[in-house]
């Protein structure tokens, strides 16, 4: 064995001025500890042969050591001088060998833990490396045994996550849908929203953890959402975390708007079928999606309010979740202008899904001799065609003048101060919700 | 011993020049049967809305027919045992309840807010017994006063116990001897061919202000890892077969709320104590998987709920050493089959709680006594705190363990302790590391318990002091 190890730690010792512990010695050099302890120990004994200046070494002295009785096994570091005498008080030596070696005489034991803590954690995947036991068990995971231990540990949750619904009352069922509101938006895609909507309507209050049933749940709150004139976000957000407690009780409140309205479903199953003819709403549902994510952060701080229309969009069930702030507060959002541009380029973004704000001023008669002129934003969330567009407008005209004769007529009212309202106030002040929609 | 038997293996000296080319003996690990059992101390989904006194209810059912084997035992086959609604007057016989002690300075929260004492909160006491403590036996329908001989300071609330004596006429039961349900049955453990030995420490005290006992800390690792000592003692370390650290992880200083107290301007970019503590914590059992199974159990001071049973740690905070299989977070209480030897122990709340609450000092004579009640902890819920249980109570021992611990002692001790049946059970309380820098070596095959003390030197220490083993 060459001596270069000799030369090492003199200038470990000497030049920098190191403590040198074994297990420091043996995490740099890459050598077994005990290959460590030795080396330590020859340096030890050659500069003190040749005299050289004075050196200092820390021992570690095992074994076993009887008093008050009792016998126990132990493990101590001691300076070099008292080394002889520690020796003397056990019963049965098991084993000695050198810690340490370096200049100075410690006092303490102190700077020995941190020079031991700092090679450790500078070599924390091998500290084992260098050590003289081996155990089969202990090697580490791969990334992905890791990932499918994860996976399992996840599977489990959602589903007692159902079942603490069911013990937790009602409240948390519409905790469902914003859960799922991904799998929600999904099922309104698969067109299957319309048999669902009218299950929903029976059992608006059902404590179903399957996974349909919380489609169904999200399709139906969107839906319900939709009946509420004063609810309309697009789909976008739905994809961030939503508060689920915000999101819950809007769902609750819708639901119980829905059960109220419970003709209004009728309109929409019919709506949705209408809505489903095209293909091409597949197709812009899809891509509408993909591109809603780069949208996401420009729509984000935008309040949007949708006048609620009675065929159920598929952004307005991705627009959901969004519904709770949108319901509290009656905020305008100042960014509608970008918005109205937008119509303008439908033909560019036929496939987005996004609202559109239009500004457009309407005065009509309604039902209870009111003239009320809008002149607000009408912020529609659609994704088809140019085409559609204008069918789809004349869709929420069709509805809102249907729905005069429903209980939803308060809602209406509300969507018209508010809508008219959001006019009054223009685009000047900056919403509130944006702060709260800022994920 | 330990001690002896890495004496007595094969090694050389390290104390001389490297053997040239020799990288240096690789011993293997010896390897167990491990099974845990888990479900028995786990909560699913936990309900908070129910009352305690479903798990009174439990606890007297489940124990009523053993106590009634043990009477009819201990004083005869034809003793009466009634209930309390059907007691008369003057007639030996047996009653069998939960008994209630009665002590003034229970700390009671309805006192502490009720206006008309205008009582500021009663500041922590080592014991809370006085003289004029009553101790009162219930069961499902009635309590009746206890006098007689029985040890009103020994015993706590909680305890199912089975009462031989007579109703005074002054409506007090004179009580002329008792019997507690005693160790359970216990299958014998297997004869294992070789010496193992598991590893039992407590009380680590990370993320303390004090860091005093890191040294002693990463010795141990070092030793149980297999890089300190000769090789002698390498291979005795390597029959260390397994580590269970018993609670109290991080310092009971990582506990203070200093949010709570300073104003928020001073403690606003200030993170918890214990976030730094854990993050030691990781290093030090990666340091330990790498080589070792390590069973982690929770104490009072670590982050994971407060009521027993205590659920395991969250792996998320041990993004290190979670990618080894050989980390196993486990619940406190803790219950496991170590190579046919049966574990069970806790982190020791169970028996500070009844330390507070009755004459005795010592861990070890306070484990003794829930295991011949034949239950974990029977303060809980009464002033421990615990899950509201519903049909189930999980503290009683349905099978007598071989080694019976509790951690966090202030002392080490361990007894062995014999059954009626057969039953040979370990007791071991483990210290407090912190503080005592002990741990402690249990010989699977023996069932003979070892501390193992690790001490370094420091400037103002003389010779004496290293000396001073905390026995």
């Amino acid at each position: 064995m060459d001596e270069l190890y000799l030369d090492n730690i003199d200038e470990y010792v000497n030049d920098h001025n190191k403590i040198v512990t074994y297990k420091w010695l043996s995490l740099t050099l890459g050598v077994h500890v005990n290959t460590a302890k030795q080396m330590l120990y020859h340096y030890l004994e050659h500069k003190r042969k040749e005299s050289s200046p004075q050196l200092h070494a820390t021992y570690l002295v095992s074994g076993k050591l009887e008093g008050n009785g009792q016998t126990c096994h132990h493990v101590s570091l001691v300076r070099e001088d008292q080394l002889e005498d520690f020796k003397s008080k056990m019963s049965l030596i098991v084993s000695v060998h050198v810690y340490s070696v370096q200049k100075a005489l410690l006092k303490d034991s102190g700077p020995l833990y941190s020079v031991d803590y700092d090679a450790v954690k500078d070599n924390l995947k091998n500290c084992s490396k260098y050590s003289s036991i081996r155990c089969t068990n202990a090697v580490p995971m791969s990334a992905a045994e890791l990932q499918q231990f994860q996976d399992v540990q996840r599977a489990p949750p959602p589903v007692p996550e159902s079942k603490t619904s069911v013990t937790n009352g009602n409240s948390s069922t519409a905790s469902k849908p914003s859960s799922k509101p991904q799998k929600g938006i999904m099922g309104m895609f698969a067109n299957k929203s319309a048999p669902k909507s009218q299950d929903n309507s029976k059992e608006v209050k059902s404590e179903q953890k399957e996974e349909s049933s919380s489609v169904t749940e999200a399709v139906k709150s969107k839906q319900a959402l939709k009946s509420n004139p004063v609810a309309n976000f697009f789909g976008t957000q739905t994809k961030k975390p939503d508060k689920p407690a915000k999101k819950e009780e809007e769902v609750v409140a819708l639901e119980q708007q829905h059960q109220r309205t419970a003709p209004e479903e009728e309109q929409e199953p019919a709506a949705m079928q209408s809505h489903k003819e095209t293909k091409s709403d597949s197709r812009s549902k899809t891509k509408r999606t993909e591109v809603s994510d780069s949208e996401e952060e420009i729509m984000e701080k935008k309040k949007r309010r949708r006048i609620k229309r009675p065929e159920p969009d598929s952004s307005d069930e991705d627009v959901i979740p969004d519904s709770p702030p949108q319901l509290k507060t009656k905020e305008k959002s100042p960014e509608k202008e970008p918005e109205a541009v937008r119509p303008s380029h439908a033909s560019s973004e036929t496939k987005i899904r996004k609202r559109r704000k239009v500004l457009k001023s309407r005065t009509f008669l309604d039902d209870e001799g009111c003239i009320v002129t809008e002149k607000g934003y009408v912020s529609e969330s659609y994704s088809e065609t140019e085409d559609d567009f204008q069918s789809t407008k004349q869709a929420p005209h069709a509805s809102i003048k249907a729905k005069t004769t429903s209980s939803s007529k308060d809602d209406e009212k509300k969507s018209h101060k508010k809508s008219s309202a959001s006019s009054n106030k223009g685009t000047k002040q900056a919403s509130i919700m944006g702060f709260f929609q800022k994920k | 011993m330990f001690s002896d038997l890495s004496a007595q293996r094969e090694g050389s000296s390290l104390l001389c020049r490297p053997a040239s080319e020799d990288q240096g003996p690789v011993f293997e690990r010896t390897t167990i049967d491990y099974s845990p059992c888990t479900e028995r101390y786990r909560l699913g989904e936990r309900s908070f809305s129910r009352q305690y006194a479903h798990i009174y209810a439990a606890r007297l059912m489940e124990m009523r027919p053993l106590l009634s084997e043990r009477a009819k035992h201990k004083w005869g086959s034809d003793v009466l045992i009634k209930k309390l609604c059907d007691l008369e007057t003057g007639e030996q016989c047996c009653i069998v309840g939960t008994l209630f002690k009665r002590m003034d300075l229970q700390p009671s929260i309805l006192k502490e807010i009720s206006e008309e004492h205008n009582l500021l909160p009663q500041p922590a006491r080592t014991k809370y017994i006085t003289e004029a403590d009553e101790l009162i036996l219930e069961d499902e329908l009635q309590r009746i006063k206890l006098e007689g001989k029985i040890d009103r300071d020994k015993c706590v609330t909680g305890s199912v116990i089975v009462i031989y004596g007579a109703e005074k006429n002054d409506g007090k039961f004179t009580v002329e001897d008792f019997c507690m349900a005693d160790l359970p049955l216990q299958t014998p453990r297997p004869e294992l061919g070789s010496d193992k030995f598991v590893l039992l420490a407590s009380g680590l005290g990370l993320g303390s202000s004090k860091a005093d006992s890191m040294l002693g800390l990463q010795l141990l690792v070092d030793m149980v890892t297999g890089q300190l000592g000769d090789t002698g003692e390498q291979s005795g370390a390597a029959t260390i077969s397994r580590v269970l650290l018993a609670g109290n992880l991080l310092s009971q200083s990582t506990q203070d709320k200093d949010a709570s107290t300073k104003p928020k301007y001073l403690t606003k970019k200030t993170q918890a104590g214990s976030v730094e503590a854990m993050r030691l914590l990781d290093e030090l059992l990666l340091q330990l998987v790498a080589s070792v199974p390590v069973d982690v159990m929770p104490g009072e001071c670590d982050p994971t709920n407060y009521t027993l049973p205590q659920q395991p740690l969250h792996k998320c905070m041990f993004p290190l050493s979670s990618a080894y299989p050989t980390l196993q977070l486990v619940s406190n209480p803790y219950s496991a089959n170590i190579d046919g030897v049966r574990f069970l122990g806790t982190s020791g709340q169970n028996v500070c709680d009844i330390r507070r609450y009755s004459s005795m000092e010592s861990h070890l004579e306070i484990l003794e006594e829930t295991l011949r009640l034949r239950h974990l902890a029977p303060t809980a819920p009464d002033t421990l705190g615990c899950y509201p249980f519903y049909q189930r109570d999980p503290f009683i021992l349905e099978d007598c363990p071989h080694v019976y611990f509790s951690g966090n002692a202030p002392v080490f001790g361990s007894k062995l302790v014999k059954g009626s049946d057969g039953q040979e059970v370990l007791l071991v309380t483990v210290p407090d590391f912190s503080s005592t820098q002990t741990a402690c070596l249990v010989n699977l095959r023996t069932l003979q318990c070892e501390p193992v003390f690790f001490s370094a030197f420091s400037a103002d220490e003389d010779e004496e002091s290293e000396m001073n083993v905390s026995h």
